[in-house]
């Protein structure tokens, strides 16, 4: 192997040959580009803004990769000033970079370094009072958390280095480095250093920069695929740990979540190579870290660097009086503490609000002593270290595998602690190990054993070298890896050619091609409607970027003080005879506590009385009096008479936000006063999981259960107020369906006992995702608890969503979709007739 | 002390200390020691101890980079001004 060199400070002239790049290489590079391009389109890759980024960004590049060197930086710059107005528009691109070059200008004002630093630190105190809304301020939302990722970490790496700095950068390096192009689309973002990304700047050949930008990118979005994979297959809720091989998956696939940050981080920074910056490394295949120093050095190297550069060497060499090791010791251990800091602070910046999670600090001072006690063992007996790749005996081999094996499955339970919620649900996780044996307890630990195996063949161990210094035959196969990759996945992506593979192929490579919230995520943005939105976790990114368009004053159906706490079973109920004036129009509860007209308690002569129960879409959240599809509905068959055989029909809203299917069997007690002559039940989705969770509340509330059967059921579940909700809701697990059966059964027994008709109608809330995991068992269950089935589960397909929901983060139907729905209604009340119309008007005419 | 003997005795100290086996001439002038993960942080806190003690000068801090000490070249540039 040849070995390879570094310019430590190439001429104008030299780096003006390094940057040029001839026509048949330029074409290549292009078509690579154009193939990316549709690649990030046909997988959806993270947003339809970072889309348009990347088109701005290569397109760009076919005019920076022509133009004379000295002209680049300063294109650069106007190309990532552009990015920044296409992604957040020009009224808060305007506003972020103003802000942006206050911050600059104070770091340049001409007075001494610490008068600099404090009027920054006043400054930034200024934008953290409003970034936690204390000030007020006149910009949007919506630029926080990309101002916070541009400065955060980077003013501190930029101060530093001036004061440090013997050469000093330029205006356009310090432009460049603050506003860099990937930037606007990702909060998360890579702590580049000033200094390297000065250094590295066509530090090499163009094409191979270029071309391992492109390498970059395809691994970026290979690592989002996988990611994604895991995302909607494999991730568990903890109360979904019920066994050993539950545990193992749910342990690996919450560590791998991790591979949204490498992918991104992949993909910034080879967007970035193709403008010249040769950056180092970002991710150097940490899952085959060998010890827990390894790990700290592989994984986010960026910040291992920042941590190294800001707070390690200044303490250690601050303390070398003392000795080596305790230098070393005590700076590791400041790092650490540092690291759990930075993690709050940059929490603040991206979400708003100050992070203080005992998991947190636990998580940060076990990996620190970990690291300490491993860098002890390494100053005392060394660490292998090589430049090519060195035959290897057996037992090395071996050693090496078992090491890393043992490494990875540590860190996925340190990992596991991290993530959970809460420690006591993380302590829940271990009863599964108590569960029942089965063979899929092996796969897992097949799969990452030959993950390993693999990645411990010896290779050339030496880094970030110079692309142009690479063997030939390695070179050609990362460009055939690279375009074989992309051209693989685009020809998959084709929906049509991935039926022909096989249905579930298709069905699979259809979830994988768009970035939507898991099930878990879904189900808790939809539980996130009545409870504190910060029931979003840490590491709930994607839903947690979902809430960041909603904006502060959006208001949410749990705060529009619609209802009053009346103790008891239910809780809650619909505050009587009050009226709200919503954004969505006027909502007026009657005297009975509906969301309707008023109606006598006893319906007149040849009139049909349906009540109708269900939670804040039966009500009618987003949509003013009258607009309800019940409403609707109610209208229409008055208008129409398709039975004939009534004089008026009349729908009454039982509807309440929040209320869970046992919830239900209170508003169905009520709704029986009335004298219906149906019942009609509007299921949303997860009815089987939302009953286990409310049972769950109400014990660890201690509220008195009012019904035998469902005492019976918490007895023999086992579950008492003392317990974790995840341990609840798994100890609950095996009673799903005779939970849901025992409401459902109820209602529809009571309900056919007077001679009425109980109809079940499934309406899923207004979403693409793709999660109806409890939906079948549900269905069956109304059908067998005696329930006429409307079931409206495709109502929304191959329709535009986003015209008949609130918003992306509320997912109640607006006033066309509440008319879709009515429409839908009336048309399967009408096929039924006879069932819900005929057999009642027997029986009032009894 | 020449720059060539310079060079010749931290090279040797990062063979023996980091690199142990390696074959002289794999270790170049100009191989990069922090860049391609030779030189980690307790290395290269080493092998500063190691030049101040050897050269009898100071290092400070943001010097133990890649820009003054990522390759043989480098750090010899970075000890010769200290000690001129």
């Amino acid at each position: 192997m040849t070995i390879p060199t570094t310019i430590a400070s190439a001429s104008q002239e030299k780096l003006g040959n390094l940057s040029a790049i001839r026509l048949r290489h330029f074409l290549l590079i292009s078509i690579q580009l154009g193939l990316l391009l549709v690649l990030l389109r046909q997988f959806q890759i993270e947003s339809g803004a970072f889309l348009r980024l990347a088109a701005l960004a290569f397109g760009g590049f076919a005019i920076y990769a022509w133009l004379p060197l000295r002209f680049r930086l300063l294109f650069f710059v106007l190309l990532s000033l552009a990015g920044i107005m296409v992604v957040m528009g020009l009224a808060n691109g305007a506003w972020l970079v103003g802000i942006s070059l206050l911050l600059i200008g104070i770091c340049h004002i001409k007075i001494s370094f610490v008068f600099r630093g404090i009027l920054l630190v006043f400054v930034v105190a200024i934008l953290a009072a409003q970034r936690a809304t204390l000030l007020p301020f006149p910009w949007s939302e919506a630029i926080w958390p990309i101002l916070g990722s541009m400065f955060m970490f980077r003013l501190i790496v930029y101060f530093y280095d001036l004061r440090h700095d013997k050469v000093p950068g330029t205006a356009t390096q310090a432009l460049a480095y603050f506003f860099m192009l990937p930037n606007a689309c990702f909060p998360l973002f890579p702590v580049v250093d000033y200094k390297e990304f000065r250094r590295c700047y066509f530090d090499d050949d163009a094409y191979p920069v270029y071309q391992v930008g492109i390498d970059w990118m395809v691994r970026g979005v290979i690592h989002l695929i996988l990611y994604r994979v895991i995302y909607y297959y494999f991730t568990m809720a903890p109360s979904e740990v019920a066994n050993p091989a539950a545990l193992i998956n749910y342990l690996v696939s919450n560590f791998l979540l991790y591979l949204r940050v490498s992918g991104l981080f992949h993909l910034i920074v080879g967007m970035l190579y193709l403008f010249g910056f040769r950056l180092p490394e970002t991710h150097n295949r940490y899952l085959l870290a060998a010890s827990f120093t390894d790990f700290w050095r592989r994984i986010n190297i960026y910040w291992k660097d920042f941590m190294q550069k800001i707070f390690y060497y200044p303490a250690v060499f601050k303390l070398r009086k003392l000795g080596a090791t305790k230098a070393l010791v005590i700076a590791t251990l400041y790092v650490f503490v540092m690291t759990w800091f930075l993690h709050a602070y940059q929490w603040f910046w991206l979400r708003g609000s100050v992070l203080f999670v005992a998991q947190d600090i636990l998580f940060w001072a076990i990996l620190g002593i970990l690291v300490v006690l491993n860098s002890l063992y390494e100053i005392k007996h060394g660490r292998a270290r090589t430049i090519t790749a060195k035959q290897r005996t057996t037992k090395d081999f071996v050693i090496s595998i078992l090491k890393t094996y043992a490494t990875f499955w540590f860190i996925c339970v340190l990992w596991s602690f991290w993530t959970a919620e809460t420690i006591g649900e993380w302590m829940s996780l271990w009863g599964a190990l108590g569960g029942e044996l089965s063979w899929a307890i092996l796969t897992w630990p097949a799969i990452i054993l030959g993950v390993v195996i693999i990645g411990s063949i010896p290779k050339d161990t030496l880094r970030n070298v110079r692309i142009s210094a690479q063997q030939d035959q390695e070179w050609t196969r990362a460009r055939v890896f690279t375009v074989i990759s992309m051209v693989a996945l685009i020809i998959i992506s084709i929906e049509g050619i991935a039926t022909r593979i096989d249905p579930s192929v298709a069905t699979v490579v259809h979830s994988l091609r768009s970035g939507k919230l898991s099930r878990l995520d879904q189900a808790k943005l939809e539980k996130g409607y009545y409870e504190n939105l910060l029931s979003v976790d840490r590491f709930n990114s994607q839903l947690w970027e979902v809430y960041t368009k909603k904006p502060a004053n959006w208001l949410d159906v749990d705060n529009a003080n619609l209802k009053r706490f009346v103790g008891g079973f239910v809780q809650m109920e619909l505050i009587p005879s009050f009226i709200s004036d919503t954004k969505y129009g006027v909502i007026s509860i009657n005297r009975w506590g509906m969301r309707d007209a008023d109606y006598t308690m006893k319906p007149a002569p040849e009139t049909f009385r349906a009540v109708v129960l269900g939670a804040s879409s039966v009500m009618g959240w987003g949509v003013g009096d009258g607009e309800t599809f019940e409403a609707l509905v109610e209208e229409r068959l008055n208008r129409e008479q398709p039975a004939a055989t009534f004089a008026k029909y009349e729908f009454l809203n039982f509807g309440v936000p929040g209320y869970q299917p046992p919830q239900q069997l209170m508003a169905f007690e009520k709704a029986m006063t009335f004298q219906p002559h149906a019942v009609i039940y509007v299921a949303t989705g997860r009815e089987l999981s939302r009953s286990a969770a409310y049972i769950a509340e109400v014990v660890k509330k201690r509220i008195e259960i009012p019904f035998a059967e469902l005492q019976g059921l918490v007895q023999k579940a086992g579950i008492t107020a003392d317990m974790e909700e995840a341990d609840m809701i798994k100890k609950l697990m095996p009673y799903y369906k005779e939970l849901l059966s025992f409401v459902y059964g109820s209602i529809a027994r009571r309900t056919r006992a007077i001679g009425a008709t109980p109809v079940w109608v499934f309406l899923p809330q207004v979403t693409d995702g793709i999660w109806r995991e409890e939906t079948p068992d549900v269905v069956e269950i109304a059908e067998t608890s005696g329930f006429v089935l409307i079931n409206l589960d495709d109502i929304y397909q191959g329709r535009d969503i986003s015209t008949l929901r609130l918003a992306e983060w509320d997912d109640h139907p607006n006033p066309a979709g509440h008319r879709l729905v009515a429409a839908r209604l009336y048309d399967e009340l009408v096929v039924r007739r006879d069932q819900v119309f005929k057999a009642v008007k027997m029986d009032s005419t009894q | 002390m020449g720059t060539d003997e310079l060079k010749q005795v931290i090279k040797e100290y990062i063979i023996n200390e980091f690199l142990p086996g390696e074959q002289p001439e794999s270790v170049t002038d100009d191989l990069p020691l922090i860049s391609g993960g030779i030189l980690d942080s307790i290395a290269t806190l080493k092998l500063v101890l190691f030049i101040e003690n050897r050269f009898g000068i100071v290092l400070e801090a943001h010097e133990a980079d890649r820009e003054n000490m990522d390759t043989l070249n480098q750090i010899a540039a970075t000890v010769e001004s200290k000690i001129k």
